[in-house]
């Protein structure tokens, strides 16, 4: 009795229709009503998000979903951070994923094509008959990898930071107000100085930066030197052993005191 | 029978005769019956409202949208009078001045991510239950492709306000179009409208966002609920009454229901 | 045929008297408005048509009725004989319907062609053909001082207005008297998907200088981050850290009296050396993300630039 797998998909087709014409209910009004409550569901829910995000924020300044608008667009700025709209967050951790240079396309174009491929030809290499999830063990190993996937990638994507001068610059007054320095006008001028310059590419200081191997956390440096060291230190690492960090010294003399006296204060916040 | 109520003649008069005028030119009134009155499998629930709820959220976005189209200004230039580029004053203007400009801006801004969640949700239901497999094929692959093309109006709608995140996030996008291999830098070309984004690129995404890609989408939509119509819905698969069940094998003609000698018999 | 002469109700035959009238009617109504003479010209075409209309509708009345035979050949008694030839053998014809079909589908096609071709290629073509690219003029070389960068913010394209506002970091590298001027003019758009590039230093608000919509300000900075996916580039431009794809893209620089003033934009595989010494290798522009040089340059054989400029 075998029988092709075309055939035994017809005659299950043709079973479906005979048992929904003899034992089926009217889409209108049963089903419909399920569907128009749920539809009055997602209108109200857009209202209301609507709604929320206009009173919540004013202008520019975001409340809790967000401003109204940015800034006007500025071709030529040089301390915006762009971000996608949190649907697309997902592709945007990718991209920092894969940060090897040689495997940028596989981010841009190499995964979405392979995730469109086997989205668009998944009726065609899945030809089992089986529907019960619970006897589809490849299928629900994927879609829940995938479900979670997304998931977490959305969830870095949302929260990824980089520690580059304007997103820095905005936590200086909180730096200043942990470590104590907040009237030490010095120690302010080379808080935002370090936060501009980079230093939290290799550094980390209280909770920011990466930590790149090798180079100290900075939070509580102020502890074990003051700016009698820090200053000729940055001015040549390489006399003080250091060949990884760079001189420092084309920032001026005076910029290199005021990261002395920042250095110097920091201390280690409560 | 005896003389109808005025009641029902009245019904008769306004309603059944118009509609019947209308039927007998073109079925239209007999199609709908049809299309209310069909049956679907009794055991489905909730779980199969997520695609009539995003056909909500679509159709919300496309007349929240086709209102702001009427005072949306799709131009880079700077505006004289506010120092701002056009279509980010228009965008003010909407938000701040017209009267429930904000609630319809903020309906379309965020309908768009309902939407998207919609997709996903109803993408998973429908993969859950295996309702693409035959004879739903098709149905499967016009989803998919709406899924994308939502997407895709969900990119293009964003660089319509003309603010450094719609900017920036379309730079971006474009280049990440510009990496596929042979024809990437020509297409993000022509996207941009140039080398980089010109004055000509804005007007290009929003006859996108607002013609092209809503096109598509219709028509798409049309195509999956006729497939869903004309195929039916799928039981779900753990359903005991699910419609198109295994039925047990008929038993041989003679056989006996009963243990004892003498009782059943026959069929 | 239609039952003209049985019905006692008079059912006109054809005629195209009362167009005519009409006509005239229609003239005379126009020449009251325009002009007396069309008006009068179309008096007279309406009386003679109405009058024709009148005599043809009261001819029956007047007791005229005309019999007018529809001209016919004389059917002749027996039909001709059949020629006694056999039956001729059906040769490949080119019917009519087929002709037509041929013709309808060929027509269409032409019809589509005439449509689709010129707006295709408005879609299309102007992205490519429509580009300008126009030198910026910088100002002075006296403002880039030497040996540090100078963020300079420029129109790229004055016509297009604000949109083509573009930044770039233009170092000084020698002396005007030191010998042939040198500048590394660096885009400050990421080579891996064209986020906005920041220079990892402080920039001199203080030091900021206005010409003719031309700003510059000075920065100290010996390096530039990307706040997007964590690109890190060095003084020169080259790639330090993260998944930029090449050294950011550099403007050729011509000196015309006294000021610097950019060119064309062009790619750069990698810059050995530093300054004014720097060897740069150079490559046509393209998008952000492909690559110019090594194995996967070959992913992007004909970039647009190579086309267009």
């Amino acid at each position: 009795m075998a029988r092709d797998l075309g055939e035994l998909n017809r005659e299950h087709f043709a079973r479906y229709k005979d048992d929904v014409k003899k034992e089926g209910k009217p889409f209108f009004p049963r089903a419909l009503f399920h569907d128009t409550v749920m539809s009055l569901v997602v209108v109200i829910v857009i209202a209301v998000l609507a709604v929320v995000w206009y009173y919540d924020a004013e202008g520019t300044e975001a409340g809790i979903l967000g401003p109204w608008y940015t800034e006007p667009a500025e071709p030529g700025t040089t301390s915006f951070i762009p971000r996608p709209d949190w649907y697309f967050y997902f592709l945007f951790y990718l991209l920092r994923i894969f940060e090897w240079p040689e495997s940028v396309f596989i981010a841009t174009v190499g995964i979405p094509t392979i995730a469109l491929i086997l989205l668009l030809g998944l009726p065609f290499y899945d030809r089992r008959r089986e529907r019960r999830p619970m006897h589809r063990p490849v299928a629900m190993v994927a879609a829940v990898l995938t479900v979670l996937s997304m998931a977490v990638l959305t969830w870095k994507g949302a929260t990824a930071r980089e520690a580059l001068g304007s997103e820095l610059v905005r936590l200086v007054p909180e730096w200043a107000e942990e470590q104590g320095f907040a009237q030490n006008r010095e120690a302010t001028d080379g808080a935002e100085l370090f936060a501009q310059t980079g230093c939290l590419n290799c550094h980390t200081y209280l909770g920011e930066g990466a930590g790149t191997l090798g180079a100290p956390d900075l939070s509580a440096i102020g502890r074990t030197n003051d700016a009698s060291f820090f200053v000729p230190f940055l001015t040549n690492p390489a006399a003080f052993g250091n060949t990884v960090m760079g001189s420092y010294a084309y920032l001026g003399q005076e910029n290199l005191a005021a990261l002395g006296a920042f250095l110097e204060a920091s201390k280690g916040g409560e | 029978m005896a003389t109808r109520s005025r009641r029902a003649s009245l019904v008769e008069t306004t309603v059944l005769q118009p509609l019947d005028w209308v039927d007998e030119r073109t079925a239209a009134v007999r199609a709908t019956k049809w299309f209310l009155f069909r049956n679907v499998p009794r055991d489905i629930s909730w779980a199969q409202t997520l695609g009539s709820a995003a056909l909500t959220a679509f159709i919300v976005q496309t007349v929240t949208g086709v209102v702001l189209a009427m005072y949306y200004q799709p131009s880079s230039a700077i505006d004289p009078i506010t120092g701002k580029p056009v279509a980010y004053s228009s965008i003010e203007h909407i938000t701040n001045e017209v009267t429930l400009g904000w609630l319809v801006r903020g309906m379309h801004r965020w309908g768009a991510s309902v939407f998207v969640i919609l997709l996903f949700l109803h993408m998973g239901r429908v993969f859950l239950f295996g309702a693409y497999k035959y004879p739903r094929e098709l149905t499967w692959i016009t989803g998919v492709l709406l899924l994308v093309t939502g997407m895709l109006l969900g990119f293009t709608g964003y660089l319509l306000p003309w603010d450094q995140t719609a900017y920036w996030a379309t730079v971006v996008g474009i280049n990440l179009n510009g990496t596929a291999p042979f024809l990437g830098p020509w297409l993000a070309e022509f996207l941009a409208s140039g080398p980089e984004i010109t004055s000509d690129a804005l007007a290009k995404w929003y006859a996108l966002h607002m013609l092209v890609l809503p096109g598509a989408v219709i028509g798409l939509i049309f195509v999956h609920i006729y497939l869903v119509t004309r195929l039916g819905v799928s039981s779900p698969p753990w359903s005991a009454g699910a419609a198109g069940r295994e039925r047990p094998a008929a038993r041989p003609e003679g056989a006996r229901t009963g243990l004892v000698r003498g009782s059943g018999g026959g069929k | 045929m239609s039952d003209t002469g049985h019905d006692n109700s008079h059912l006109p035959g054809p005629s195209l008297w009362p167009i005519g009238f009409a006509v005239g009617i229609a003239c005379l109504l126009l020449g009251l408005v325009i002009n007396w003479v069309v008006a009068a010209v179309g008096a007279v075409i309406a009386v003679v048509f109405g009058l024709l209309w009148a005599r043809d509708v009261t001819r029956e009345v007047r007791g005229e009725v005309p019999e007018i035979e529809p001209e016919t050949r004389m059917i002749a008694e027996e039909p001709a004989p059949a020629p006694a030839v056999a039956a001729p053998v059906p040769l490949p014809t080119y019917t009519r319907s087929r002709f037509l079909e041929a013709t309808t589908i060929g027509l269409g096609a032409a019809i589509g062609a005439v449509v689709t071709v010129p707006v295709l290629g408005f879609a299309v073509l102007p992205s490519f053909t429509n580009v300008e690219e126009d030198e910026v003029d910088l100002g002075p070389i006296e403002n880039f001082p030497v040996g540090t960068y100078v963020v300079a913010s420029y129109l790229s394209n004055p016509q297009q207005g604000e949109v083509s506002r573009r930044t770039a970091f233009v170092r000084n590298n020698r002396a005007p008297d030191a010998g042939e001027p040198s500048f590394t003019i660096l885009y400050s758009r990421c080579v891996h998907l064209g986020c906005p590039v920041q220079p990892n230093g402080p920039i001199d608000e203080a030091g900021l200088k206005e010409i003719e919509g031309i700003e510059l300000r000075p920065v100290l900075a010996q390096s530039f981050g990307c706040p997007c996916h964590g690109g890190l580039y060095d003084a020169e431009g080259n790639r330090q850290a993260g998944p930029p794809v090449r050294s950011m893209d550099r403007y050729t620089f011509s000196i015309r009296n006294g000021r610097l003033v950019l060119g064309e934009l062009y790619a750069v595989g990698n810059v050995s050396g530093t300054g004014a010494d720097a060897r740069i290798s150079k490559y046509p522009w393209s998008t952000p993300g492909t690559h110019v040089d090594g194995v996967e340059s070959w992913l992007y054989p004909i970039v647009p630039s190579q086309v267009t400029r």
